[in-house]
């Protein structure tokens, strides 16, 4: 809760997809990450950094998040803090699947922290043609708990 | 709740899940703290970065529970 306060104060545009946006939607199961997309601009990337500096202060390894990556040849990062007991998989964007402008989201209330969450609909796309095993599991609970239908 | 007793798995599997306190996602986070105490990994702490997510969830799979 702590980095997703963190998020808000920055003004941080994302959408929390993966077990925690699955978590939000009731289907509970544990994760060591937390999955997210960004809006892709420096702005933006900016303001990942400073909410991280909030959450992680002093921690040196904040300063190789880039732009210029970002944007660039490498759409994913992962940043592993210091705590060492969650981690964060940032991305802004999914080959031509998805990206922060394409994921339906929805904004969820928790101890007056707003904390934007892509839907149901919108986590069975991203999940059902992976080729992860996982996904399939959580696409397949998606379905069944939202009664979700494939599209076209 | 109270205890429930079933005939069998399947009937056990079919009943409903006891409603349990707070939000989905206190639940959650309740859930993977659990998880975290129980089965700890290692991860090198710090920035890395990825052309593919399908590299990053590679690099994932790589680091494996504390023994």
């Amino acid at each position: 809760m702590r980095v997703l306060r963190a998020f808000e104060s920055a003004g941080l545009e994302y959408v929390l997809i993966g077990a925690a946006a699955m978590g939000f939607h009731g289907l509970v199961r544990a994760t060591e990450d937390l999955d997210l997309f960004i809006r892709a601009t420096p702005e933006n990337i900016e303001k990942l950094r400073l909410a991280l500096r909030t959450a992680y202060e002093g921690d040196p390894t904040i300063n190789e998040i880039s732009s210029a990556d970002l944007l660039g040849e490498y759409p994913a990062l992962r940043y592993v803090p210091p705590t060492g007991d969650l981690y964060f998989d940032v991305m802004t964007r999914l080959g031509e699947v998805a990206s922060f402008e394409t994921i339906d989201a929805e904004v969820k209330l928790v101890d007056g922290t707003q904390i934007r969450v892509a839907t149901p609909a919108a986590l069975y796309r991203m999940k059902k043609g992976t080729v992860r095993s996982q996904d399939h599991v959580d696409a397949a609970a998606l379905r069944e708990r939202f009664s979700l239908k494939d599209e076209g | 709740m109270s205890v429930q007793k079933f005939r069998s798995i399947e009937e056990m599997n079919k009943a409903p899940v006891p409603e349990s306190r707070g939000s989905d996602f206190e639940r959650f986070l309740r859930h993977c703290a659990r998880w975290w105490a129980i089965s700890p990994k290692y991860y090198p702490r710090g920035v890395f970065k990825f052309r593919t997510i399908e590299d990053a969830q590679k690099a994932r799979e790589k680091h494996l529970p504390l023994k």
